[in-house]
């Protein structure tokens, strides 16, 4: 599904280039769960934006289901945001001026969704992850694991094939990641590729490959 | 949805977005206003059909009144035949104005402001919208009369005044009564018509071989003014000149829509205005079209940072850039609808304030434009307000998250630019106003008796109380609250145009051809000069009476006076041979000859926009003395007012007591000064109240922008005032830089426009220095209080907010 083909990123300072990704060799297959790991400023967060078509490589070729994604159009980009891929992140990026309800609906709206299967495409979330009732409460509302869990709700309404995690879990406390990390499991288990960020070995283990970042280099693939 | 979200983050910002609506609403109206009053000014006498084909003609002609370009035409009585000589010219109408400014009806006298009398050919070259009468005949008959609504109603109320006779009073003017009868009532003429007559009559016999007429002609469509304008040399030459080799006799034909803003000729119907007045009006448009789009644009920039999360989260869920561009425009459409209905609440007040003081209605008619004027502004706002937003946000967008926020207005060049752009523009604007009010204090304190304060005028009073002048004045000084009384041949503010051959003792012609040169003459009283406070360089005034004898005659000339008769000190001139001749035959008047007794510095009867002429100022006795003026002791204005208006009724009891202060009359010299230094006032208020407050606005976005870098400091050991110094440096570097910018622009701009004054204030360093520090205390004034907040915040705070 994704192949990362010696992939460079850096950015140029007056007298040198700082490298954030160098020479990252990457292939990840339909239906994984992997686990991007390493130290602080290693480029991981990095290297899912590119997957993410968030940022782009300097060098190198990165392939999305066999298309190589710099001779992709900003259209092409944009159609994948809409149907393909959903994000999570440690921050949760939930759209303060909208309640849980709208914030879930937002990516229908933009794939074109009509409003009656809009109306039940979200009640489904709602009703999957128990927050039914908190529907009409906006993000500063709530806390931070049920933000998460609106989150993922908002990444997933549109059954994207590739889930983007960048540390779903580094903002809450060890129970709430826990419960985080059993429902990422379970939406692999039906089928959904995801690549996740993450600190903690723990967390990790809940994929089933670990990718290792050094220094922009990829050190380790289990 | 967008729009929920628009509504939602507007509300989160109440007083920025309150800043964007004002600024933007304040212009809008000041730009609606300008464009419409300069539509009114640009469509002068636009309104006649033939408003193309209509030239006013004048002549020239060095050797008489020296060359002096009058807008009227003297002796038209030639024009009849010229018109039927020359085949491009299809109709004529002379204007010939009545006199005396009074017209009596029923025993009653009723004041009018202009009137003319005219040819029958009136409404073929004029148009005017007829209430009662046919155009095609209402002026058929020789003293037929048509009023105007207005004045119909004035004097016959609600009756139908065709039938009635309207007397036009004997007098100066007038040998005898001459009565008209009203013959059709037509409306107003539009404020934009250069000449608003009460009414116009047909004279009783052909009245127009003698003295001066407006006229006008019907040029056909197909000839060219140059034809025209030869077409009418030749006829001159060849049936009016004694000597056709040497015609100097110089030929003008004026569009009739260029006489309101282009025309500077010596007697006018009406005090024109100036095309100047139209730029600078335009420019100040212009500006405040600049200052608030950028003020706009600005703000955005500063606050697209709000947005910014919004918009990048919206990317992930697969938004298009075309959705980002919805956003920012849905923003702009809420901006610019709130302040349309900010714009329509205050264009009310305005425009009422503008009908009380200028009888102007301009929102009046003018739908389509002030439509189209919205529209075009809404249109530039919108897009020169999203553009560099949306620059901005579609390069950071792609970083992502919340460091796109950081959309640093202290760091992005275009707000830099367009904030020194803005400053320039009111520091200029505030140079502007100063030179233009330095100006006009200047004219009107050294106008004719304005700085005494207490004199005041009754203008063009009728030939009858001209004869009663001497009663009058005796009555009057035994009040103990008159000063002093004496009258003259022009009002103050008036134009001493009239010039007399002289003959002066040892006074060598520098053209021997000629046989007598002419000097420019002022018949006065005796106590001109007192009442006045004339300043003598040489010599004394004028014995108290009006009476001279033949032989003793007194003259007074001013400075340029003298130096005109080749005297430069004015104590020799003092003392010679003098006499002016006046050589209308049969008239019976002679001016006796006598000896130059005083020589006075130059005084200002007219516009100090133009050089003092040449003038000698000698006695009458009942003749010539056609404005009274009157000061009053200082402090007994209602005394002196209600001694006077006694008088006035046991004197006069029949005329109109009708006075005017002299300070309001040379108020209406420089109407079109004052008129340009109180909107430019206004502007430049709007200009830095909305400047202010997108100053204000953008301190606060950059100060919240800074807020951890200042707690950081001051965990640091930055001091307060540190910090302070830190935040303003860049605003008074900025305010520097335009000062730089605008003072040579400014001082370009006010040295032409002073160019239209003879006499005129200097443009000195410290206007510019005053404009400068007047915009830095205001910017400093506005950001400091944002500065101070964000400097003496606890630190602490500051980094928990972060």
């Amino acid at each position: 599904m994704i192949q990362l083909k010696n992939i460079d990123k850096y950015y140029d300072a007056k007298f040198q280039r700082t490298f954030v990704l160098k020479g990252v060799n990457l292939d990840i297959d339909q239906g994984e769960f992997v686990s991007i790991m390493g130290p602080s400023g290693a480029g991981k967060s990095t290297l899912l934006n590119i997957i993410g078509f968030l940022d782009e490589p300097n060098e190198g070729e990165y392939l999305f289901l066999d298309q190589p994604a710099n001779q992709l159009k900003e259209k092409q980009k944009v159609q994948y945001h809409r149907s393909h891929i959903g994000f999570i992140f440690q921050a949760f990026h939930l759209i303060e001026e909208m309640n849980v309800y709208e914030n879930i609906e937002t990516p229908l709206v933009y794939r074109g969704v009509k409003g009656k299967e809009r109306k039940a495409m979200v009640a489904e979330m709602l009703d999957r992850f128990n927050i039914v009732a908190k529907k009409d409460l906006f993000p500063s509302q709530l806390s931070g694991g049920q933000q998460q869990l609106v989150a993922i709700a908002r990444a997933i309404v549109g059954s994207p094939k590739l889930l983007l995690a960048d540390e779903p879990t580094g903002n809450l406390h060890s129970e709430q990641g826990q419960m985080i990390m059993e429902l990422l499991k379970k939406l692999n288990d039906e089928g959904m590729t995801i690549i996740q960020v993450t600190h903690s070995e723990e967390n990790a283990k809940y994929g089933n490959r670990i990718v290792r970042l050094k220094d922009g280099y990829l050190k380790e693939d289990e | 949805m967008v729009l929920k979200v628009v509504l939602r983050n507007l509300q989160k910002h109440p007083f920025l977005n309150l800043v964007k609506i004002i600024g933007l609403g304040l212009a809008l109206t000041g730009i609606i206003f300008i464009a419409l009053f300069l539509k009114n000014e640009l469509t002068y006498d636009s309104f006649h059909q033939k408003s193309a084909q209509i030239y006013r003609y004048t002549t020239t002609d060095p050797d008489f009144f020296s060359g002096k370009h009058f807008a009227r035409v003297i002796n038209p009585g030639y024009i009849h035949e010229m018109s039927d000589a020359l085949p491009e010219v299809e109709e004529f109408v002379r204007l010939r104005p009545v006199r005396g400014g009074l017209m009596k009806y029923d025993e009653r006298y009723y004041k009018i402001a202009q009137a003319f009398e005219c040819d029958s050919t009136f409404f073929n070259v004029f148009d005017a919208k007829m209430l009662i009468g046919n155009k095609e005949t209402v002026l058929e008959n020789p003293a037929s009369m048509v009023v105007t609504q207005s004045f119909a109603q004035k004097v016959f109320g609600e009756r139908n005044p065709v039938g009635e006779v309207l007397t036009l009073p004997s007098g100066q003017y007038y040998g005898e009564d001459q009565d008209f009868t009203i013959a059709g009532v037509m409306e107003d003429f539009p404020a934009n018509s250069h000449f608003h007559p009460d009414f116009v009559a047909t004279p009783l016999a052909n009245q127009f071989a003698y003295g001066w007429a407006w006229t006008y002609l019907v040029l056909n469509e197909n000839t060219t003014v140059e034809n025209v304008t030869v077409g009418i040399s030749d006829y001159l030459k060849n049936n009016r000149e004694a000597n056709p080799e040497e015609m100097d006799t110089e030929v003008h034909l004026q569009r009739i829509s260029d006489i309101h803003l282009n025309s500077h000729k010596l007697r006018e119907i009406e005090e024109n205005s100036n095309i100047r007045n139209v730029y600078v009006l335009a420019i100040a448009a212009f500006i405040l079209l600049l200052i608030s789009i950028s003020n706009y644009a600005n703000l955005n920039i500063g606050m697209s940072g709000f947005s910014a999360k919004y918009l990048f989260i919206n990317k992930l869920l697969g938004s298009s850039k075309s959705a980002v561009v919805k956003y920012f425009f849905f923003e702009g459409i809420c901006i610019l609808g709130a302040a349309l209905l900010f714009t329509v609440l205050l264009s009310v007040p305005v425009n009422t304030g503008v009908i009380r003081f200028y009888k102007l209605n301009l929102l009046a008619g003018n739908s389509t434009t002030i439509v189209l004027l919205v529209l075009a502004f809404s249109l530039l706002s919108l897009v020169f307000g999203m553009l560099p937003v949306l620059k901005s946000v579609f390069s950071s967008i792609r970083l992502g998250g919340n460091r796109s926020s950081a959309v640093a207005v202290h760091r992005n060049g275009v707000s830099r630019v367009l904030i020194v752009f803005q400053y320039a523009f009111s520091i200029a604007l505030i140079i502007t106003v100063i030179v233009i009010s330095r100006q006009t204090n200047y004219a009107l304190k050294h106008s004719m008796g304005v700085e005494q304060d207490n004199v005041l005028c009754f203008e063009s009073v009728h030939a009858s109380i001209q004869q009663k002048f001497g009663v009058l004045k005796e009555e009057l000084l035994q009040y103990n609250s008159i000063e002093s009384v004496s009258a003259m041949l022009e009002p103050p503010g008036g134009e001493a145009n009239d010039m007399f051959p002289f003959e002066m003792e040892g006074y060598e012609s520098e053209n021997p051809e000629q046989n007598f040169e002419s000097i420019g003459v002022f018949p006065c009283d005796y106590s001109f000069a007192s009442i006045f406070n004339l300043q003598f360089l040489a010599g004394n005034n004028f014995t108290e009476n009006n009476k001279d004898n033949e032989g003793l005659g007194e003259y007074i000339i001013n400075k340029a006076a003298m130096e005109r008769l080749h005297y430069s000190n004015p104590d020799e001139i003092i003392g010679k041979d003098f006499k002016l001749i006046f050589s209308t035959p049969g008239s019976g008047i002679t001016i006796p000859k006598g000896k130059i007794i005083g020589v006075v510095e130059d005084f200002h009867l007219s516009s100090l926009r133009k050089q003092v002429e040449p003038l000698v100022l000698f006695k009458r006795d009942k003749l010539w003395l056609l404005n009274f003026v009157v000061s009053f002791k200082p402090g007994m204005k209602e005394e002196a007012l209600a001694d006077m208006k006694k008088v006035w009724g046991e004197l006069f009891p029949e005329y109109p007591f009708q006075y005017e202060h002299v300070n309001a009359m040379y108020k209406r010299v420089y109407k079109a000064e004052l008129l340009q230094a109180r909107l430019l006032s206004v502007f430049t208020l709007i200009a830095l109240f909305i400047c202010s407050m997108g100053l204000f606005g953008l301190a606060l976005i950059i100060t919240q922008n800074r807020t951890k870098e200042i707690g950081v400091r001051k965990v640091n050991g930055a001091r307060v005032s540190e910090i302070l110094t830190l935040l303003n440096k860049d605003y008074i570097k900025w305010v520097a830089l335009a000062f730089v910018i605008a003072c040579p622009a400014a001082w370009f701009a006010m040295d032409k426009w002073l160019e239209n004054f003879a006499y005129k204030t200097t443009l000195s360093w410290w206007i510019f220095v005053v404009a400068g520090v007047l915009a830095l205390g205001i910017a400093l004034f506005t950001v400091s209080f944002q500065s101070y907040r964000a400097a003496s915040r606890n630190p602490v705070e500051a980094l928990r907010y972060e």
